[in-house]
């Protein structure tokens, strides 16, 4: 579904992206892990077009898409959300993912009919904000939404387009516990074919809903396996981990 | 998001009605107020769509309406062609034009952008500046305007010339308010808010800019149409960047983004210069002063303070919201 081969990024002499391969089945679900300053925002704006690989190849269902635009990998079914909150901060939550629905099914464009009033637009607005648990919110402004609540629209933003890989580049960064748990559920939730690959920093959720995992220090891949293994294996322990501890 | 509010509406309807009745009622010299009105209006609310509603602040504006304006004298004087075709051939040139300054901008935002349009609108007004077959810095005269005779109406007569010019502002005011209602406009509020992110959800979002400033354009060209029909003579000082200026300075005095604003301040500016001339011939000055007061308000423009005061009012209490939203 998704493959990236021999991936590399340089900037100047640092090597942030170091030969980084691996492919994800139809429906996976992988989360990559790695401490801080490991290249995994990097890694994920190479995946979406934000940014140029040195080396290597990005395929999509077998077709590169190294020649395609951010708009264009989109269209392609490539979807992400944000480390960051990256929301229409003068609109709506509705609005906001109005517009998302929109772009999704080729509706962004005509200059007869109206996005918002079309009846699948509205549809997938609807399915959307129960999956992020926004319903009862979506006349909001989203400038005066809370920090929990504008996450939740981060993810449903991406989700609105319908993408069949959805990219999370920490889904769950700064958020309370028990908006960590409606994380779990929502990924749970998703239709089993979506493809999705997560960055994340919490353990839990990356062996919660992981089908595998991608370790990731200084660049590179150090490890891949499955959740019972990631968690056996010691090189994971002693980069990952202890990194963790030593945060705590 | 625009909204087209029953405020909007009813100040359209009685500003173009007092409009109307301002030019049955006066002479001739209050028609020739009425269509400079309706030609600043024109471009005004063309330039809000995409500056108020697509962040995109052009200087490009005068030039679209010259060079519709030229591109109508091209074909009804030079090759005799009739003035509707011509017309829209004049309109069509500007929309080919804004779309092209679109695409080639495509990627450049805030003053960066400003400096491309007004770099585009100098090059054609130095084209037609330099034109002798068009008579260069001369101008060309023998412009003449639609012949609706057959419908019984004389353009010639200026309180007919007059009230056509607002049937041509309500339907520019018609055109831009229906196609930002549409999924073009609210793609394109999407893109002024965060191009990045409209950009991630699979918008192209170039080319969207691009298609918004070739409307805009369009609307440009209703003005240079109007204007070169207006006066039946037409001169490359249409096309000079402080024309657009005086576009953006009605746009911003009556209200960024509102669309209905720009028309008011077309009102207001055309008005203002002719009773303050009368006085003095530094009537800049206190337009300018009008300017400063609007920006240091907060930049919402006359008529958007306006509605800001009216939606400030304190919310009713909960269960009475209905009662008090009629």
């Amino acid at each position: 579904m998704l493959e990236v081969r021999k991936l590399c990024k340089a900037f100047g002499g640092l090597k942030v992206t170091r030969g980084v391969t691996f492919a994800l089945e139809p429906g996976e679900r992988r989360v990559i892990l790695g401490p801080n300053g490991a290249g995994k925002t990097t890694l994920f704006n190479q995946l979406v077009g934000t940014l140029t690989p040195s080396s290597g190849d990005i395929l999509v269902e077998g077709r590169s898409v190294m020649g395609l635009s951010v708009a264009a990998r989109a269209r392609a079914g490539l979807s992400r959300s944000y480390q960051k909150n990256n929301l229409f901060e003068d609109l709506s939550v509705r609005e906001n993912l109005m517009l998302a629905a929109a772009a999704g099914q080729g509706k962004a464009h005509s200059v007869w009919r109206d996005s918002f009033r079309d009846a699948a637009v509205r549809e997938t607005v609807a399915e959307v904000a129960q999956q992020v648990a926004l319903t009862e919110m979506l006349d909001m402004p989203v400038r005066s939404a809370s920090y929990g609540s504008r996450r939740q629209l981060e993810v449903g933003l991406a989700l609105a387009t319908r993408p069949r890989i959805l990219l999370m580049d920490e889904p769950t960064s700064g958020v309370g516990p028990t908006m960590i748990e409606g994380f779990h559920r929502l990924l749970h939730s998703l239709p089993r074919e979506l493809t999705v690959l997560i960055i994340e920093h919490d353990m839990d959720l990356a062996f919660d809903v992981a089908d595998r995992i991608t370790v990731l220090n200084f660049g590179e891949v150090v490890f891949e396996g499955t959740p019972d293994e990631t968690r056996g294996n010691k090189v994971v322990r002693d980069i990952y981990l202890g990194d963790w501890q030593a945060d705590a | 998001m625009f909204r087209q509010t029953p405020a909007r509406s009813l100040v359209l309807i009685v500003t173009l009605a007092g409009l109307a009745a301002y030019a049955s009622a006066g002479g001739f010299f209050a028609r020739e107020i009425v269509i400079e009105i309706a030609i600043l209006a024109i471009l005004a609310i063309s330039l809000d769509v995409v500056a108020g509603f697509g962040g995109m602040v052009s200087l490009a504006h005068g030039a679209m309406m010259g060079l519709s304006a030229y591109t109508y004298a091209i074909f009804s004087v030079k090759l005799g062609w009739p003035p509707l075709p011509s017309a829209l051939l004049g309109v069509a040139a500007s929309g080919i034009f804004g779309t092209l300054i679109g695409w080639i901008t495509g990627r450049t935002t805030g003053i960066f952008f400003i400096m491309a349009t007004l770099a585009f609108g100098q090059m054609a007004y130095t084209v037609f500046f330099k034109w002798r077959w068009l008579g260069g810095d001369d101008g060309l005269g023998g412009l003449s305007r639609f012949d609706l005779g057959g419908l019984g109406i004389k353009m010639g007569n200026s309180l007919t010339f007059a009230l056509f010019a607002l049937v041509l502002v309500l339907a520019v005011y018609v055109a831009a308010a229906w196609v930002l209602r549409t999924a073009f406009g609210r793609t394109l509020t999407g893109i002024h808010v965060n191009e990045d992110r409209m950009r991630a959800l699979g918008v192209n979002t170039v080319m969207h800019r691009a298609q918004a400033l070739g409307f805009s354009a369009l609307l440009a060209g209703v003005a240079g149409v109007l204007a070169a029909q207006h006066v039946q003579y037409i001169s490359p000082e249409l096309l000079v960047w402080t024309v657009s200026g005086e576009v953006l300075i009605v746009v911003i005095l009556g209200g960024l983004g509102t669309l209905i604003g720009p028309l008011l301040g077309a009102v207001i500016f055309v008005l203002l210069k002719h009773e303050i001339s009368g006085y003095t011939n530094h009537w800049h000055i206190v337009i300018g002063l009008l300017l400063i007061a609007t920006v240091l308000a907060g930049g919402r423009g006359i008529y958007g303070q306006v509605e800001h005061w009216f939606s400030r009012r304190p919310p009713p209490p909960a269960g009475t919201a209905e009662a008090h939203d009629a």
